[in-house]
This record gives C-alpha cells, sequence and structure tokens, in this order.
C-alpha cells in the first residue's frame, strides 16, 4: 500500500495535478448535490443563511440520503445543507478527481512502458457519474419525461457503494500501474 | 421482608415499567370499510411497491404551526388544501405539503390527519383518534401508503381500508378537505389560518420537486406519464386529467370537471342509490350527497357559506366525501368506477 499511498502524495504535491483533482471535486461534489436535490432553484435573491435543525445531522431520509439541518439562499439557487450529504458528495468528488487525474497521466505515460493507453481510470468515472443522480433517480426521470423511475428506484440504494467501490478498485489499478512505472515519468 | 426479596422486587417493578410501552390507541376505524374495495386485499399487498425514500423518509408535520391570513406569503393560484370543521378553518399550502405528505392536526378538539399525495394529486382527511399517522415510504398506484404509529398497519389514501397489518380490511373515518387555489379559500374563508413553514424540518418550500401547479408544468401537466407501474390502466383520458371522485357502498364514481362546471348539478344513479353532486363555483369542486328522496336541485337556487351549501332541498340530503384526483390513480383503484363527461355523451 505504501508505494500506492507514495503515488497519491505525489500528484498531490504537483500544483496542475492538485488543482486538477480540487477542481473535479469541486464540481462533482456540487452536481450531485445538485442532482440529489439538496442544491436548487427557489432562491428569492440575496444571501441568507439559517441553521435551525443540527439535532437532525444524523436522521437518515433515504439510501445514503440525509435530513438537512440548515438553509442557505445564494441569489436563485437555495442550499438545504446536510453535512452527512455534503462529505459523502466530497468524498466521491475526490475519489472521481483522484481517478481522473491517475487516468489522465497513465494515458500521457510513454507507451513503450506499458502504461500508455489505459482506459481504466476513465471508465470507473461513468460509476460515479450515475450514483450521482441515483439517490433522486425518478426525480431525474421526472424531468426527463420518462417511465422507468419505478423499475430505478429498486436499485437506487446499491448505486452509491457500487460507484464508490467502482472508483476504488479503478484508483488502485490506476494507481499499481503508475507504481510499477514510477521514476519513468 | 429480607433485603434481597425487596431488592428483587424493585427490579421486577422497574423491568416492568421497563418493557411497557405506553399503548397508543388505533385511528377510529370501520369494519367493514364504508367505500368500495374493487381489488383483493392480496392484490393490493402484492402492488406495493417502494418509492424511494425509508419509513418517515418523508416526515409527516406533528407539531404544525399556523399564522393568520394577512401574513401569509401566498399567490392566489398557488394550490392549497383547505378545512374547515366545527366553524374553524385552516389551510396547508401544497407546496408545503408535497414536502410532508401528511399533518398530523387539531382542529376544534379533534384529532385530525390532513395528508395529500403528489403523485396522485389527491387531499384526504382521516379521524386519527389517539394516534398519528405516517408516510411508509411505500406506494400502490402511485398513491402514498401511509401507516399508523399505534399498530403500524398500512393504508393507501385513496382506498381509505389498511392492506397490511392488525388492521387490515378495516375502513377509517374520513372528513371532507378541499382542493382549491389560496385565492378561492380566502375569500370563502377570510379568517382562515394558514399553515407556516416553521414544521422542524429544513426544506426548499419554494421549489416543488416534481413540477408546478401555479402554472401546470412537469410530472402534474394531463399528458404526462406516470412513474410507477398501476394495478389496473385505462386511458380514456390522459394520466393526470383531474376527476372528481365519489365513493358509496356500491361503487365508484368519476366525474370529470368538465361536466360538473358546465352542469352545475349532476344526478347519478349507482346501482338504485341516486347521488347528487353540486358545483361549487367559489371553490371550483364538488359537494357530493347521497340523495335518497330523490329531490330536484336547482343550480340557481343554490348559495354557498363558510359551512358549505344551502339552498331549496339541501336539507333532505347526506353529505358524501368526495374528493379530486388524477384519472390514472383513480382507476387503477377504481377499475369498474363508473364515469360520467356529461349529458350530451350516451
Amino acid at each position: 500500500m505504501r508505494p500506492l499511498a507514495r503515488i497519491i502524495l505525489t500528484m498531490l504535491a504537483r500544483p496542475a495535478m492538485a488543482l486538477a483533482i480540487t477542481g473535479v471535486m469541486v464540481l462533482y461534489t456540487l452536481l450531485y448535490l445538485w442532482l440529489t436535490g439538496d442544491i436548487a432553484g427557489g432562491g428569492a435573491g440575496g444571501w441568507n443563511a439559517t441553521f435551525p435543525a443540527w439535532e437532525r445531522a444524523f436522521q437518515s431520509r433515504g439510501p445514503f440520503q440525509f435530513e438537512p439541518v440548515g438553509l442557505v439562499s445564494m441569489g436563485a439557487l437555495v442550499w438545504t445543507f446536510s453535512p452527512l450529504n455534503t462529505v459523502l458528495a466530497a468524498t466521491m468528488g475526490l475519489l472521481v478527481g483522484l481517478n481522473a487525474v491517475a487516468g489522465w497521466w497513465l494515458w500521457r505515460s510513454p507507451r513503450q512502458c506499458g502504461l500508455g493507453g489505459s482506459s481504466t481510470g476513465l471508465l470507473a468515472l461513468i460509476p460515479a457519474f450515475l450514483a450521482g443522480g441515483a439517490c433522486c433517480a425518478p426525480l431525474i426521470l421526472i424531468w426527463l419525461g420518462l417511465p422507468i423511475a419505478g423499475a430505478l428506484v429498486g436499485v437506487a440504494p446499491v448505486l452509491v457503494p457500487v460507484a464508490v467501490l467502482l472508483l476504488l478498485l479503478g484508483l488502485w489499478f490506476s494507481l499499481q500501474r503508475l507504481a510499477r512505472g514510477e521514476g519513468l515519468t | 421482608m429480607t433485603p434481597h426479596i425487596a431488592r428483587y422486587s424493585t427490579l421486577s417493578i422497574a423491568l416492568a415499567m421497563l418493557f411497557t410501552q405506553p399503548t397508543l390507541a388505533s385511528p377510529p376505524g370501520q369494519h367493514p370499510p364504508q367505500v368500495p374495495v374493487m381489488h383483493s386485499i392480496e392484490a393490493f399487498r402484492e402492488a406495493v411497491r417502494s418509492g424511494g425514500p425509508g419509513k418517515d423518509g418523508i416526515p409527516s408535520i406533528d407539531r404544525p404551526r399556523f399564522q393568520a391570513a394577512d401574513q401569509a406569503t401566498l399567490s392566489d393560484g398557488d394550490k392549497v388544501i383547505g378545512v374547515y370543521h366545527r366553524g374553524q378553518a385552516r389551510v396547508y399550502p401544497q407546496r408545503i405539503l408535497v414536502w410532508h405528505e401528511i399533518v398530523n392536526d387539531e382542529l376544534g378538539g379533534d384529532a385530525l390527519s390532513i395528508t395529500y399525495c403528489p403523485l396522485t394529486g389527491t387531499a384526504l382527511g382521516f379521524k386519527r383518534g389517539d394516534t398519528e399517522f405516517g408516510v411508509s415510504g411505500k406506494l400502490v398506484n402511485s398513491n402514498l401508503v401511509m401507516y399508523d404509529r399505534a399498530t403500524d398497519s398500512e393504508w393507501p389514501q385513496i382506498l381509505g381500508v389498511a392492506i397490511d397489518g392488525p388492521l387490515a380490511n378495516q375502513g377509517l373515518e374520513e372528513f371532507r378537505v378541499f382542493w382549491t387555489t389560496w385565492g378561492a379559500w380566502k375569500a370563502r374563508h377570510p379568517e382562515t389560518e394558514v399553515l407556516t413553514e416553521q414544521t422542524g424540518f429544513v426544506r426548499n418550500y419554494r421549489r416543488d420537486p416534481y413540477g408546478s401547479y401555479n402554472p401546470v408544468t412537469g410530472y402534474y401537466a394531463p399528458d404526462s406519464r406516470r412513474l410507477f407501474p398501476v394495478m389496473q390502466r385505462d386511458d380514456r383520458f390522459p394520466p393526470k386529467t383531474v376527476v372528481f371522485g365519489v365513493r358509496g357502498p356500491e361503487g365508484a364514481l368519476a366525474i370529470t370537471r368538465e361536466s360538473l362546471r358546465n352542469e352545475g348539478v349532476i344526478d347519478v344513479v349507482l346501482d338504485e342509490r341516486r347521488y347528487t353532486i353540486i358545483h361549487d363555483p367559489g371553490l371550483d369542486t364538488g359537494w357530493a350527497f347521497h340523495n335518497p328522496e330523490a329531490v330536484e336541485i336547482q343550480a340557481a337556487e343554490l348559495t354557498f357559506t363558510a359551512a358549505g351549501v344551502t339552498g331549496p332541498g339541501i336539507a333532505s340530503l347526506e353529505a358524501v366525501n368526495g374528493f379530486e384526483a388524477m384519472w390514472f390513480a383513480w382507476a387503477a383503484f377504481y377499475p369498474d368506477t363508473y364515469l360520467y363527461e356529461g349529458q350530451e355523451v350516451p
């Protein structure tokens, strides 16, 4: 495990890679919160924040969905803030960011090292993005006008764990291949 | 008494107190139910499916707070669910109830649950006794399945009859609630109290996750598709077309809103039982009555007050509950429903 951790530290130590990972993480977190409905329209303009329900922080609403504790209005947007939903989104965002950058690094590596052309990391992004909308799949399908929402509800509880597992596997494969070629890039 | 006997006695009493749960009374029920059940209870159980959120994932409002009508920030066209009970009017904005579906309230000294299912567009009131109703997270025919917190029995809202749990096959006592607009309700009940956003939960009450009623868009649009499978499909109307539904011991009756608006008073005989449905132009809804003496009611002679409809002949009628529903849901629960589309249609 130590070589893999060293690769991650190397990635984070390079400003361009750290910036890319952070950027992907922030974008993914916002997208996840938007798709699951924590961030939505309905704001009346201006800035306002109230946190009246801290006692509900650990109260579950559904699979991997927790009660909001506060309401943040930002212009036209409203964020019903749940600490656990945000931590979950950011953790998945970090994994997506690491996968994306590790995948890009592998892809850019010289082919003769046997490292180039890998799409493992990039493939792992698909379930991660799906998981972002999984918790509220029916609502998304309402927007799209698709009648299969009912069928998807049954699989929603497993999408987040499956996405995390696939992201971890994808990252592990990418990091292993990078570790094998360490010092060559 | 030796010390160890005293000790064991104290321990036994303490344990007994620990394990004795306070017994909550079941909701007041009707056995057999006074409403039709057109599928078997087993068929209903098999048709139940998860709606996504878990039990109480959509939290009922158990400590509702109210404000005066002039303090409410509602537009006249906003949909509301109104109740007039023992001389007291209260109104529950649809944009709050869409996030909670059930309000466990007390009105005029009675314990009442005001329930709303966004997926079927139905608002119904039930007497709850000493218990409360909660949202089970399950659906049948897209309709909210409630559970009572005394026995955990499961009650589809439109059916009003338990399909699972200790109270299976028992019906609930209903009371009339009104699906109307804020402007119409305020005009009829200027002294009404309005449910506030201080629900004890944080929700984005400015946004409806399914669409909008003012104007009608998204899931609520008549032609939009339903989301979940139904026990019986009926394509005579677009799925979300609103009908006014009435149930009696012998069956169910659906009336199109156009025919109700156009005709003002509609008489329908269902298995030798005569019903009279009167259109209320103020609230744009129907008042349903059993009319055993076949009294002729003239729309022009009627007056609509806070307490209801008055006029010649009304005193001899018996009020029956009625409510608006999306057609697909009504037809799924009541596949043999009588459908009234107007006089010109045979």
